[in-house]
């Protein structure tokens, strides 16, 4: 039986006590006037909660009233994700290092602290993430220093990076950044004047050049860019990362999450063309 | 303290020989593990679920990829306190809620209370396991602690510990009170009574 035969029944039931009440008004209005409107009311409600169809309509429209709340809670979501990869500054040949192939389909941004313990697990992750790629990933590089947890070393580690980078171009980026993860105990451990002269000398670097660029703070500006863009695109840890599909939509990374999560993720970018 | 460890075994006995508590322990264990594993990236599960063309069985599997986590994102030490607070929260629970339904809700008030302080700290652990997430790089910033909680000697991972410590004795608190909650107390007077 429909809705609408059910409410008619209910309403032609309450039309029948209606007249009945009106034809009582006659002999006894004011007194019979309350108890007939309730017995009217007690038998369309009635009628309605056990047809069930009261029910019904009530669940039908809390389960609207959550989809709703839902659908607009993923967009909200979408939204914040969208703005906060707005606010991330392009990735440039010129201006980033980048491992890989550079004109990839996917790229995975990556905030990371020499410093940082897990950093150095998710730099291992991403080199073989990228390594197995088929050219399809390229990971570019950018400073974010935990100043609170490792003052001083993570942030000077960052600019010899640099250094090492305007000495002798990404490739000795990339290099400066395996050898140090290799080197270091993490953790402000890192005994900051032997470990930097040695690795600049290991990868080929003018020892002289290198200290004098340190020594200048002529990378400090670009380091804290850095900073500025990661906080700015939501980042609070380090190592967070990004995966961004060639059509922009991105997939933010917290932590040093196993080489699985990573690569799903990638084949997951790469499903959006 | 043995009295208070045989009062445990003895609740354990009482409580557990109900299979559902083993189940509601458990599910809650469960859930307590797969939040503290997920909670950095609760964002993108979000997204990856609602957000993305990707079928069904991709998104669950990187979701369940994400547990591996607690081997990559976590140092031994937080790694080991996460579990220990997630098996300690489900048991705890568990019993309070067996002391609520006995209408002992006075008893298992303190009981909660302490749990609750054990959840906050743990959270806070747990957030300091890796270098920053959640709770250290938005709640704590606010409040000024970062470089508070730089300067402990484990950065911050003493919450954790403190966590377990809270919900253990949390736990001995319910085990007495479900057990023989004046045991104890008549074993020390007794002895008192004897030295006089």
């Amino acid at each position: 039986m429909t809705l609408s035969s059910k409410l008619s029944k209910v309403i032609w039931a309450g039309l029948v006590l209606f007249a009945t009440a009106a034809n009582a008004q006659a002999v006894n209005r004011s007194a019979l006037d309350a108890a007939l409107i309730d017995q009217i009311k007690a038998t369309v409600i009635k009628e309605l909660r056990d047809s069930g169809e009261i029910d019904q309509a009530v669940d039908a429209g809390i389960g609207r009233y959550i989809e709703r709340q839902r659908a607009q809670a993923q967009q909200r979501e979408q939204r914040q994700v969208a703005s906060q990869a707005a606010k991330l500054r392009p990735v440039s040949k010129g201006r980033d290092h980048i491992r890989g192939n550079p004109s990839a389909a996917v790229t995975l941004i990556e905030y990371s602290d020499f410093e940082c313990p897990f950093c150095k697990r998710f730099h291992a992750t991403a080199k073989q993430v990228v390594d197995e790629s088929k050219g399809n990933l390229k990971w570019v590089y950018r400073h974010y220093p935990l100043d609170e947890l490792h003052p001083v070393k993570a942030r000077k580690e960052a600019v010899a990076s640099e250094c090492a980078a305007e000495l002798g171009g990404n490739g000795a980026f990339w290099k400066f950044a395996d050898r140090f993860f290799d080197l270091t105990p993490s953790n402000n451990r890192t005994d900051i004047d032997v470990v930097l002269p040695k690795i600049a000398s290991e990868i080929g670097l003018d020892k002289a050049q290198f200290a004098s660029c340190l020594a200048s703070a002529r990378h400090d500006s670009r380091v804290a860019e850095d900073v500025k863009d990661v906080v700015a695109a939501g980042g609070r840890g380090t190592p967070w990362s990004l995966i961004v599909s060639k059509s922009g939509k991105t997939y933010p990374l917290s932590g040093a999450q196993p080489y699985a999560t990573v690569k799903q993720l990638v084949d997951l970018a790469l499903l959006d063309k | 303290m043995r009295c208070h460890l045989k009062n445990l075994r003895v609740a354990f006995g009482q409580v557990f020989a109900d299979h559902s508590y083993i189940a509601l322990a458990s599910m809650l264990a469960l859930l307590a593990f797969l939040l503290a594993v997920w909670f950095p990236n609760l964002g993108l599960l979000a997204q990856v679920f609602s957000g993305s063309n990707a079928p069904f069985k991709a998104t669950v599997g990187m979701a369940l990829s994400l547990l591996g986590g607690i081997g990559t994102n976590f140092s031994l030490l937080s790694a080991s306190y996460t579990i220990a607070i997630a098996i300690l929260f489900g048991i705890t629970i568990a019993m309070i809620v067996y002391l609520v339904k006995q209408r002992r809700t006075a008893a298992a008030g303190q009981s909660i209370a302490i749990a609750s302080g054990a959840v906050v700290s743990g959270v806070i652990g747990i957030g300091c396991a890796a270098c920053g997430s959640l709770v250290l790089g938005v709640i704590l910033p606010s409040l000024g602690a970062v470089g508070a909680l730089a300067a402990l000697p484990l950065n911050g991972e003493e919450f954790g510990i403190l966590s377990v410590a809270l919900l253990f004795v949390s736990l001995l608190l319910i085990s007495n009170n479900i057990a023989e909650p004046i045991t104890c107390g008549l074993a020390r007077s007794k002895k008192i009574q004897l030295h006089q």
